[in-house]
């Protein structure tokens, strides 16, 4: 649904490209996870498709369409991106917050639709916030504050989501929720493209991961491919060894102390 | 052999130095004769009939047009920018600013006397030309008293006393007879606007208001004591002047503005354009501004 | 419900307000008076205070506290800052090197110094623009701002350099109108004001909702589709020049623009939409009361608009400031 092909971005002042001849896809049905140390690219991939840094070269494909050819609301309805921080300058009820979702289907002259009652409750209930709607953001915890920012996302009705680190500030608990969350939606059909750098988790839920390394894909396909010991050592160059425990049905990875390598 | 003590070396030394102790304390008694003589910064003024100063800077148009009606002029080797009168002033070189002066434009004419206004603005001034051995002589010249008294210190500092008592004493004849020929005439009442935004007119603190007084007619303001203090357009309706004095440019803009329609003295077309020239700034000619102002006050009435 | 109470006490403020700033004055007149004035009967001074003094005075400090108040709503939300306002950004500078060029130089002509002070406020404003693009900050409004400062602080050298060599007159002259006042209304200024705000008022409103989003964050308004830098710069640039317009009209007229937005939000309005509206209200109602003050405070004289409205925002935002810590 959302394809990558070859994509190049540089930033000003920079001497290597943040993003690197990037090509892979995003399909509809599955989870899609890029993953990567710091540093390399995986944030700028998701600038790079909200148009906020320009791509020097390559493409971004929405459903066939360049997204660089595509009216920015017309991409937003197709494509609902959550980015990783937002600030919270001027609070809002947690109700109409969520409500602002809407606004790439909406036009000046009417602030509301009548689809929109039915896309906001749909959002609502999947994320979970029903009991926050009356709150105000700013009285939201950290927790909290992701969910209602994704049912925002999800108000906007796109086939296709993508989230930049989204559990960061989670607990067990409300991580483990979010990712359930996620392969739910797949479930249902939508893509889903999710920046972590919780390899772990990223490892029992995704059909398929994308390793980044300064800017260029290193290794891309299920999480057992990817997730091994040789590859993932000279990407975050630290000792690793890779456990797969029946229990879980997906590979883990555990960082060694150095000086206890054991081979 | 041993002398007297009267004729010892060391004892010629102290008569000496008594003698010129003596003589120096007689002239300084002479002079404190003249000490209670002080400029309105509270200095002494000097007497220039025994050392005339040859080079004078005047920073002030009143002093400057004083100085050559003392016929002092050729003595002038300084003014400020907007001293223009008399005509000959022009020639004068110009040294810029009178309120916070530029010092160093100043001493590059070498000046004996310098003349100042007495604004608190130039204690500054006045400080620094003193440290660098210039006299300097302060002068207040807002009000008719403040006049004359400018007029006789420097008299004083310039060595024409004599001519200086003949303009005090013209001068406050001419406003006695002004004074005296409108004594018994109706006093119109009257606002004088100076400035319009923000509107600012003639106050009591001005000279211009006992200019008014002599040429018959009262200031509405009189009681305000700023010389030109702000007030609102609406106040001056509610104090209801009877007519308008205003320059020829300010009469051109109050004549055609609809706020000022609201006046009734403009409504009825009573406003009054005064020469500029003449009463700008308390000068030897008070007398003809005093008689100009009344005739503008009285049509026909004075002579 | 609290909203409903605001909207209802500000328009009541307004009008209480409104009328009781054209029956006081320095002339004492009475509410009779003051209808028959209107209706065009009684004492000719009367009807001429009234109509050509009091009312477009009124009128146009209606205007004022409108246009600064919605100006100020809209630059607070789109550059995501609860203490943006228009004289930030360049607009108070370049209008006040504008309006003391043409005072020093003696322009005159009524229309000459509103003019000047819109030229060098627009002027100051597209420098600002202009100045943040180089430092490369697009869509960052701490650039912005930034940017603002520093054309504000050229901006107050230029206006030294202006007044040193001025005499005193002019410098009192060039003083006053930097200080803000609506003393100089007539109904010319008021008509051109009006239609400034008016169109003023429906730009901003249309694009209020996109305020809203700006107000997210970059990445969340280009995540729902917004073209950041584009309708950034776009409100920004319809603030300014209404602010310029109010400055045009009335010289600097402090806090207004600071100050509205917040009492406002005080009432519990949110969307962007109805803070605007409700700024233009609640402005529109500070600046008349603010020029009452200052035509009964000290008479004869009258206080300057832009020191009424800096001494009623300064203990407004130490209150803020103690909610804060």
């Amino acid at each position: 649904m959302i394809r990558f092909e070859h994509v190049v971005v540089r930033y000003r002042r920079a001497t290597g490209a943040a993003v690197d001849d990037v090509t892979f896809s995003v399909p509809r049905a599955r989870v899609t996870a890029v993953v990567g140390p710091n540093g390399s690219g995986k944030s700028t991939l998701v600038r790079a498709l909200l148009r906020t840094v320009p791509l020097a070269s390559g493409d971004i494909v929405v459903d066939d369409i360049p997204v660089r050819s595509m009216d920015r609301r017309a991409a937003a309805r197709r494509v609902a991106v959550v980015p990783q921080r937002e600030e919270n300058v001027f609070p809002l009820p947690v109700r109409e917050f969520i409500a602002l979702g809407r606004y790439p289907h909406q036009d000046v002259w009417r602030a509301a639709i009548d689809t929109d009652d039915a896309a906001i409750d749909r959002a609502v209930r999947l994320a979970g916030v029903v009991p926050l709607l009356d709150r105000s953001t700013a009285e939201l915890s950290g927790g909290e504050w992701q969910r209602v920012r994704i049912a925002r996302a999800l108000a906007q009705g796109a086939d296709a989501l993508v989230l930049d680190e989204p559990t960061t500030f989670l607990d067990i608990a409300h991580e483990m929720a979010m990712f359930e969350l996620f392969a739910l939606l797949a479930r249902e059909g939508q893509a889903l493209l999710v920046v972590s750098h919780q390899l772990n988790l990223v490892a029992r839920f995704a059909h398929q991961l994308v390793l980044l390394h300064r800017g260029r894909v290193v290794a891309a396909g299920s999480p057992s491919d990817v997730m091994r010991a040789s590859i993932l050592e000279q990407v975050y160059d630290w000792p690793i060894v890779i456990t797969r425990d029946p229990a879980v049905g997906a590979p883990s990875l555990l960082p060694l102390r150095r000086g206890t390598h054991v081979l | 052999m041993e002398m007297p003590f009267v004729f010892s070396r060391g004892s010629l030394f102290v008569l000496l130095t008594v003698v010129v102790a003596a003589t120096a304390s007689c002239g300084r008694e002479r002079a404190h004769a003249d000490a209670s003589v002080l400029d309105d910064f509270g200095a002494r003024v000097h007497d220039g009939t025994a050392h005339t100063p040859a080079r004078i800077v005047s920073l002030n148009p009143t002093t400057t047009e004083l100085l050559f009606a003392l016929g002092a002029g050729s003595r002038l080797v300084g003014r400020t920018h907007w001293d223009v009168w008399p005509d000959s002033a022009r020639f004068v070189p110009d040294v810029g600013d009178g309120i916070r002066p530029n010092i160093e434009a100043v001493l590059a004419r070498h000046p004996q006397l310098v003349v100042l206004y007495a604004s608190a603005d130039n204690r500054p001034a006045a400080q620094r030309l003193r440290a660098a051995g210039v006299e300097v002589l302060a002068l207040k010249t807002d009000g008719i008293t403040d006049f004359v008294r400018a007029t006789h210190l420097l008299g004083i500092a310039t060595g024409e006393r004599a001519a200086a008592a003949t303009i005090a004493d013209t001068v406050q004849r001419s406003l006695d007879r002004v004074r005296r020929e409108t004594a018994t005439l109706e006093r119109p009442r009257v606002v004088w606007p100076v400035w319009e935004s923000p509107l600012m007119v003639i106050g009591g603190g001005s000279y211009l208001t006992q200019l008014l007084e002599i040429a018959g007619a009262r200031n509405i303001y009189a009681d305000i004591s700023a010389p030109s203090p702000q007030v609102s357009l609406e106040d001056v309706i509610r104090r209801a002047p009877d007519a308008v004095l205003v320059s020829p440019e300010g009469a051109a803009r109050i004549r055609t503005d609809p706020a000022w329609q609201a006046v009734p003295a403009v409504q009825h077309g009573r406003v009054l354009v005064i020469d500029t020239s003449l009463v700008l700034r308390p000068s030897v000619r008070l007398g003809e501004a005093a008689r100009s102002l009344a005739r503008l006050l009285h049509p026909g009435r004075i002579p | 419900m609290r909203r409903a109470g605001f909207w209802t006490a500000s328009v009541l403020a307004l009008i209480l307000l409104a009328l009781a700033a054209v029956v006081y004055g320095a002339v004492p007149l009475s509410l009779h008076d003051v209808a028959a004035a209107i209706t065009g009967q009684g004492d000719p001074a009367t009807i001429a205070i009234v109509r050509t003094l009091r009312a477009p005075r009124v009128l146009l400090a209606i205007l004022v506290g409108a246009g600064l108040g919605m100006s100020g709503a809209a630059l607070q939300g789109s550059l995501r800052n609860a203490l943006a306002e228009p004289y930030l950004l360049g607009v108070s500078g370049g209008a006040a090197v504008g309006a003391v060029c043409a005072v020093a130089l003696g322009v005159s002509g009524a229309a000459a110094l509103p003019l000047a002070a819109f030229a060098g406020a627009a002027i100051a404003t597209i420098a600002t623009l202009l100045v943040a693009r180089a430092a490369g900050g697009r869509a960052d409004p701490r650039v912005l701002l930034m940017a603002g400062v520093i054309i504000g602080a050229f901006a107050n050298a230029a206006i030294m350099i202006a007044l040193a060599d001025a005499p005193p007159n002019r410098i009192r002259g060039a003083l006053w109108w930097m200080m803000g006042s609506v003393a100089d209304a007539d109904w010319t200024r008021v008509a051109w004001l009006f239609v400034y705000v008016v169109i003023g008022a429906a730009l901003l409103l249309w694009f209020g909702r996109d305020i809203d989003v700006l107000a997210l964050g970059e990445e969340p308004a280009a995540g729902l589709g917004l073209d950041v830098e584009r309708a950034g710069r776009r409100i920004f640039l319809l603030s300014a020049l209404l602010a310029a317009a109010t400055v045009a009209a009335a010289g600097l007229v402090g806090f207004v623009g600071l100050v509205v937005p917040h009492l406002v939000r005080m009432a519990g309005v949110r969307r962007h939409r109805t803070l605007i509206a409700g700024s233009a209200l609640v402005g529109g109602v500070l600046v008349v009361a603010a020029d009452l003050a200052a035509r009964v405070l000290r008479p004869p004289a009258e206080l300057p608009l832009g020191a009424v409205t800096a001494l009623i925002g300064v203990p407004f935002f130490l209150v803020q400031l103690r909610r804060l810590a």
